[in-house]
């Protein structure tokens, strides 16, 4: 019992061997048979037997191994607790340390801080849109357990995929067992009139069981029953919860209330929708009953709905639906003779399938994120290859102050938590500041993702965006805190205890080390850069695609007529006409048309077909083909080019009506032959037949990517005896104007149509050359995002390979210094350091050649005429990366060639 | 020695109270202790001696003891205690606790005898 043990406690504790469970264990033995024994001979001396006395102090002492088992517990609980209290002691004592070590090289603590927050932020902000928009769940209770339904025709064209029919519904809701329930839907904007200006509402037209397979729930009144849903019955309506707040200011008298929505007239407002309530694909205002009529004779149509949605009963699995679906299709023949022939089963192909629903909403979109998660991914990878080098670098210049601990008696736990706190220290500063980044990221990604992106409203930063950057960054923390201890681990070097022990030829292996880093830097850096070349060339190809029209300088103008007021087809044709001569009046304005779609937003979608003198063969279909309706000035205005003559006003009064056809379409049903004259008409053979009048240029109307679209545009109004489509009171404008930006007259245009009819609501006021971008939105997303992506890894490869170069400069001025004292010429000596720069990135281009070829191939499916394998990006970029390895490398290349012999022969 | 039946039940707590007192007088072994308590009190006040045993090692990790490997008179390795700074504002708390228990208990006893 020393006197400095008693002052000091921790001292003692300090000297003390260590502790274990085992001489804890011991210790206890020992000090309760000190105790007998003691006491044995105590009771001798007085006279007792050894027998006698040894039971006499057991007896005295009580049950010897419970007694032995609760001090052994306690024991073992302090040695825990005191355990806890040392690491936690020694955790802070080295991260205080850690911070005073940090902040004496601030330089490396921000490059390292900043590579890493560059890495984790961007893999932060890709990861919460894929989680957001691919990984969550759909916003329904069991969403697992929907899935939607389709049509494949593969007959038709291999990947078409047709809705249901009205027939199909009602069939596949009363005989498929695998669905508990089946739903429907369609959306419209509508014109609504509640008090005051008429407005368009984002209309959900859905069966009363589409609530039941969504599980849709009311907040306030109640949701339309099948009851409300019968065809006949007084519409009823649902206000969406978020519009209810938004322009009935939350009123619960609202419910009750009637509203005037265009074609369905009065509308009673029943209800107000759970809040967050959607389509699968999207935002609704209004819900209103679909009131299908099970009655109506069954048609082989399949553009009656958006979406027919189905909810798997418990213990269905989607194959077995899947079969059921297939089989029970197989039976329309029978059911519907009058719609469905088998030989159109055989010819198109035509089946019935189901996906799960967030496959269908999610659809390609997954494969973009997926790609760009991968990408970050591999920018994150470079990131750590460079701070792991920072690292090393570093480790090398504490070499001594390691051998110096290791001396000391530092074990390798202490080390490595002395290097675990740093390395923790700086991965959690670079995580909070990658937080930072990834918040201003998502921002930008949000602004600049494609319209179709579902779900883009729900993506933030959450605590799941949040910890998967603290679990990147500690990852990358717990490996470049160990880089050191691996090397320390070696045991006590004792030339580097020796003040200059720096051996020239100890550095070879961490040269290697170093130089692997740069190579799979590289690497991975061509790989991200081939990627975002493939995109940028499809791209530029896509860009390079006549679509078939001119965009530049078009304004689209979306109006909806009432429909109590426009009842018949002369009525629409008289507004239109109107519009047309007051908007031509407008000064900057060229030319105005008029179409119920625009090419790039419509153009899909096909009716039966037929032919003047080509009779349909029995058990053949007619073609099915896009059909449009277009008022006079819609080619002109759109500046496609027409052959032929396209209908004017004069022509348009029911006489004689000629319809335009497209050249992809003129091709297909007239090869060789001029079209000009030729009968065509839709839905219904026989006498009279429109006549081709045009044939407008070939026009890609569902995408640049696609083929050119075989349509056929019609009159608005109707040539007498033919079949009989409603009026088209939903019409495109198309304003052609000498303006660069074309929503200049838009204030004009709505002026316009104050003057003529102040019920008329403007739905949209869009440039075409914005309906183009947003054509090729995907394409430019994923180039913007992989070009981001590459220009970060380029950065970050330069850096590294400037940050390793110049170390090997460093550490070779010595050699260098002898170079040019014995007459190496400048160059020589510059061209050294950079070939060997250059030597590092081949390898590196080699490998990320291979890698490249290897896995390009996942971004086939978003390429536009460029191979996956495309030998002039991949050289290009190959070329690119040694460039800037040369470059990277000449700074420190200078420095070497600065080297003064004399200076660093002494220093040596 | 014969065993005899402990005319005093030790109360719960008491002992680590005796415990303290004891080792205030300075480092001592567990069956030092022992001796201690059993001379002090003319061995009416009889433990269970493995009892001793926990309740040492319990005060130890409460911080109120410190624990020592040393050597006997007979030179026989032993494991000695002592108390702590802290295990001295301990037995300063509990003898004061100690004494207005008794006191109370003395009063209402008083008490009952006067009535």
């Amino acid at each position: 019992m020393s006197g400095a043990a008693d002052r000091w406690p921790g001292l003692r504790r300090a000297f003390r061997l260590p502790r274990s469970r085992r001489r804890l264990r011991d210790a206890v033995d020992e000090e309760l048979r000190f105790h007998l024994e003691e006491r044995v001979e105590e009771l001798m001396a007085r006279g007792m037997e050894r027998a006698q006395a040894e039971r006499e102090a057991r007896a005295r002492f009580g049950d010897v191994e419970e007694y032995r088992a609760q001090t052994r517990a306690i024991d073992e609980r302090i040695l825990r607790e005191d355990r806890r209290m040392e690491l936690l002691d020694a955790l802070g004592r080295e991260l205080r340390q850690a911070v005073r070590t940090l902040g004496r090289s601030r330089g490396f603590t921000a490059l390292a801080a900043l590579t890493l927050a560059l890495g984790v932020g961007a893999t932060t902000a890709i990861y919460t849109v894929l989680d957001a928009v691919v990984l969550r769940p759909l916003p329904y209770a069991e969403a697992d357990r929907l899935v939607a339904l389709s049509s494949p025709v593969p007959g038709v064209t291999p990947d078409a995929e047709w809705g249901i029919s009205q027939a199909g519904y009602f069939h596949f809701r009363d005989s498929v067992r695998s669905f508990e329930s089946l739903g429907a839907y369609s959306r419209g904007r509508l014109a609504m009139t509640g008090e005051g200006q008429a407005e368009l509402v984002e209309a959900g037209i859905v069966t009363a069981s589409l609530f039941d397979v969504l599980r849709l729930r009311p907040a306030l009144g109640r949701l339309f029953t099948a009851a409300d849903d019968q065809p006949g019955v007084a519409p009823v309506g649902v206000l969406a919860h978020e519009y209810w707040t938004q322009r009935f200011g939350a009123d619960p008298a609202a419910v009750g209330r009637t509203v005037l929505v265009d074609p369905f007239g009065a509308v009673q407002v029943v209800g107000v929708m759970q809040p967050g309530a959607k389509l699968p694909d999207q935002p609704v205002d209004l819900w209103l009953p679909r009131q299908l009529d099970p009655a109506a004779p069954p048609q082989n149509s399949h553009m009656v709905f958006h979406g027919v949605v189905a909810r798997l009963r418990p213990g269905a699995t989607l194959p077995a639906a899947q079969a059921e679906l297939a089989r029970v299709t197989t039976a329309f023949p029978r059911r519907f003779p009058t719609a469905y022939s088998e030989s159109f089963l055989r010819e198109t192909g035509f089946t019935t399938k189901a996906v799960s629903l967030r496959d269908e909403v999610v659809g390609g979109t997954a494969t973009v994120l997926w790609i760009l998660l991968a990408a970050v991914g591999l920018v994150f990878a470079i990131a750590c290859a460079n701070v792991a080098n920072l690292f090393l670098v570093r480790a090398e210049g504490r070499r001594r102050e390691i051998a110096v601990r290791r001396a000391l008696g530092a074990g390798r736990s202490h080390l490595a938590l002395h290097f675990l706190a740093e390395s923790l220290l700086l991965a959690l500063a670079a995580a909070a500041v990658a937080l930072a980044l990834a918040q201003a990221g998502l921002r930008l990604l949000v602004a600049a993702a494609p319209a179709g992106l579902p779900r883009l409203a729900e993506v933030q930063l959450g605590w799941r965006g949040a910890a998967v950057a603290v679990l990147c960054a500690v990852a990358a923390a717990l490996a470049f805190g160990l880089v050191p201890l691996v090397r320390a681990a070696r045991g006590v070097d004792v030339s580097t205890l020796r003040e200059g022990g720096r051996g020239l030829s100890a550095s070879r292996g961490r040269h290697a080390v170093r130089g692997a880093f740069v190579v799979a830097q590289v690497a991975l850096a061509l790989v991200l850069l081939a990627a975002a070349g493939l995109m940028a060339e499809s791209y530029r190809r896509l860009r390079a695609v006549r679509p078939g029209f001119d965009a530049a300088g078009v304004l689209a103008v979306g109006i909806s007529l009432p429909r109590a007021r426009y009842d018949s087809y002369e009525k629409v044709a008289a507004f239109h006409r109107d519009l047309a001569a007051r908007l031509r009046a407008l000064p900057r304005v060229r030319a105005v048309g008029a179409g119920n779609v625009v090419p790039l937003a419509g153009y899909d979608g096909c009716s039966i077909v037929f032919v003047e003198g080509r009779p349909v063969a029995p058990g053949r279909e007619p073609p099915c083909i896009g059909t449009h309706f277009v008022a006079p000035g819609y080619f002109a205005a759109l500046g496609m080019r027409v052959r032929g003559a396209a209908p004017g006003w004069a022509e348009t009064q029911g006489a004689a009506a000629g319809v335009v056809v497209t050249q992809a379409l003129a091709r297909r049903l007239w090869p060789g032959e001029d079209p000009i004259g030729r009968g065509i008409k839709c839905c219904q053979d026989g006498p009279p037949y429109y006549r081709v009048a045009g044939v407008a240029e070939d026009v890609r109307g569902s995408g640049l990517d696609k083929p050119p679209t075989e349509a056929v545009f019609f009159p608005v109004v109707p040539l007498k005896g033919t079949m009989l489509w409603s009026p088209q009171r939903s019409m495109s404008v198309l304003v052609r104007t000498s303006l660069s930006d074309p929503t200049a007259v838009a204030p004009a245009v709505r002026r316009v149509l104050a003057e003529m009819d102040p019920s008329v609501p403007l739905g949209s006021a869009e440039p075409m050359s914005r309906v183009v971008a947003k054509s090729m939105a995907r394409t430019s997303f994923t180039m913007l995002l992989l070009g981001v992506a590459a220009a970060m890894a380029l950065v970050l490869s330069a850096v590294g390979i400037y940050g390793v170069i110049s170390y090997v400069v460093g550490q070779r001025r010595g050699e260098i210094g002898i170079r040019i004292a014995l007459g190496a010429p400048i160059a020589q000596v510059k061209r050294l350091v950079v070939l060997q720069s250059v030597r590092l990135a081949v390898a590196g281009v080699a490998l990320g050649l291979a890698a490249a070829l290897a896995s390009t191939r996942v971004l086939a499916s978003l390429l536009f005429e460029v191979s996956p394998t495309d030998p002039r990006v991949l050289a290009l970029v190959a070329l690119a990366l040694v460039a800037l390895a040369a470059l990277a490398s000449y700074v420190p290349a200078r420095r070497a060639s600065r080297v003064d012999p004399a200076e660093a022969l002494r220093s040596e | 020695m014969p065993m005899q039946p402990p005319d005093l039940d030790l109360l719960r707590g008491t002992l680590d109270l005796l415990i303290l007192r004891t080792l205030s007088w300075g480092p001592m072994h567990g069956l030092a202790v022992l001796r201690w308590i059993e001379q002090a009190t003319g061995e009416r006040l009889q433990i269970e001696e493995g009892a001793l045993y926990p309740a040492l090692h319990r005060m130890e990790q409460r911080g109120w003891l410190e624990a020592e490997w040393g050597y006997t008179d007979k030179n026989r390795r032993a494991k000695y205690y002592r108390l702590t700074r802290a295990g001295r504002a301990q037995l300063a708390a509990e003898l004061s606790k100690w004494s207005r228990y008794t006191e109370a208990v003395g009063l209402l006893l008083a008490a009952e005898g006067g009535a």
